[in-house]
């Protein structure tokens, strides 16, 4: 039994599928915001956490960043790489949602566009589902073997 | 320190394509967004933005006096459950999200020289603008935008109403 529960993550095909988990979630996440960077924008000056002269170039860096990445994972260049940057991400958006959910901080602009993007900016269901794909992007981080279908490992 | 090269790569090439990406998408929008509301309507100035300053009514005493004289029409930019919840007394419900079902019977009620002022949640919320252009091209030419909205107006303490039926063109 425990033998099996650390073959797991070790696995080829559990690495493989955690990657494109990942990597379809992460496409999914970057296309509304790549479509619509302005409603985008307005997300992120809704945390009430940054700077705003960095609020623009966040919402427009980001989007294609998790595009990139997402992009990587799936066909496997710097798969191990691109995932840190999958996590780091993920943790990042964990410590905001946490900070707006202890504070309190729920904002609501009373506006067509925010309510029709359908997001939940704080909501504890959204922090389990970071953390689930958190999991997922530690094993593939600690994998150690030869990943399959992947057209650049490393370098 | 392969992993360090891996990074910039990746990174870099994501640098690189946001900026492109945002250069030629007709969404992009401007490096610096307008995010104070003391200066106005937040927004992260879209290509195609719909904040036109020079609509903007950005004091409620001024637009009080313009509702006074009796003339002005304020139109409600929000949704129709926002409107039922509170509104300026005697304003026109057209949600933003609906304008294209309700603007014949609009065209009808009105003159195309109505003076009229569009509102909605404040300074955070675009919709008003977004009404405003849409009525603009419609042909209302007389058209200004309240940017504070209804909180700016409830918080002077001016007449609002409370029913959904009053003034919705139904």
């Amino acid at each position: 039994m425990q033998s099996l529960l650390k073959s797991i993550p070790q696995n080829s095909w559990v690495e493989l599928a955690s990657r494109w988990i990942l990597g379809l979630t992460f496409i999914y996440s970057s296309y509304s915001k790549i479509l619509s960077p302005a409603g985008f924008a307005k997300i992120i000056y809704g945390y009430g956490l940054f700077p705003a002269k960095l609020i623009n170039l966040i919402a427009i860096i980001v989007p294609s960043l998790e595009l990139l990445v997402a992009l990587a994972l799936i066909f496997g260049i710097y798969p191990r790489s691109a995932v840190l940057i999958v996590n780091v991400l993920l943790a990042a958006f964990i410590i905001l949602i946490s900070i707006n959910l202890i504070r309190g901080h729920e904002f609501n602009c009373g506006c067509f566009a925010l309510q029709n993007s359908g997001n939940q900016v704080s909501s504890p269901s959204t922090i389990i589902r970071d953390f689930i794909y958190l999991a997922l992007g530690i094993q593939v981080f600690l994998y150690k073997q030869p990943r399959r279908w992947c057209v650049r490992q490393s370098g | 320190m392969k992993t360090l090269k891996e990074l910039s790569v990746l990174i870099g090439l994501s640098v690189i394509a946001a900026f492109v990406i945002n250069f030629f998408s007709p969404k992009g929008i401007a490096l610096v967004g307008q995010w104070d509301t003391s200066q106005g309507v937040v927004t992260a100035k879209e290509k195609n933005d719909v904040i036109m300053d020079e609509l903007e009514i950005d004091d409620v005493t001024y637009a009080k006096a313009l509702y006074d004289s009796g003339n002005v029409l304020f139109v409600d930019a929000r949704s129709r459950e926002d409107f039922a919840e509170g509104h300026i007394k005697g304003a026109f419900s057209l949600p933003v999200a609906e304008f294209d079902v309700q603007i014949d019977k609009f065209l009808e009620l009105y003159e195309l020289d109505k003076p009229i002022i569009t509102y909605c949640s404040g300074r955070t919320c675009e919709d008003s603008h977004h009404l405003a252009q849409l009525l603009i091209n419609r042909g209302y030419q007389n058209t200004s935008v309240m940017i504070d909205g209804f909180p700016g107006w409830e918080a002077e303490g001016y007449s609002i109403a409370k029913s959904a039926e009053e003034h919705t063109a139904k």
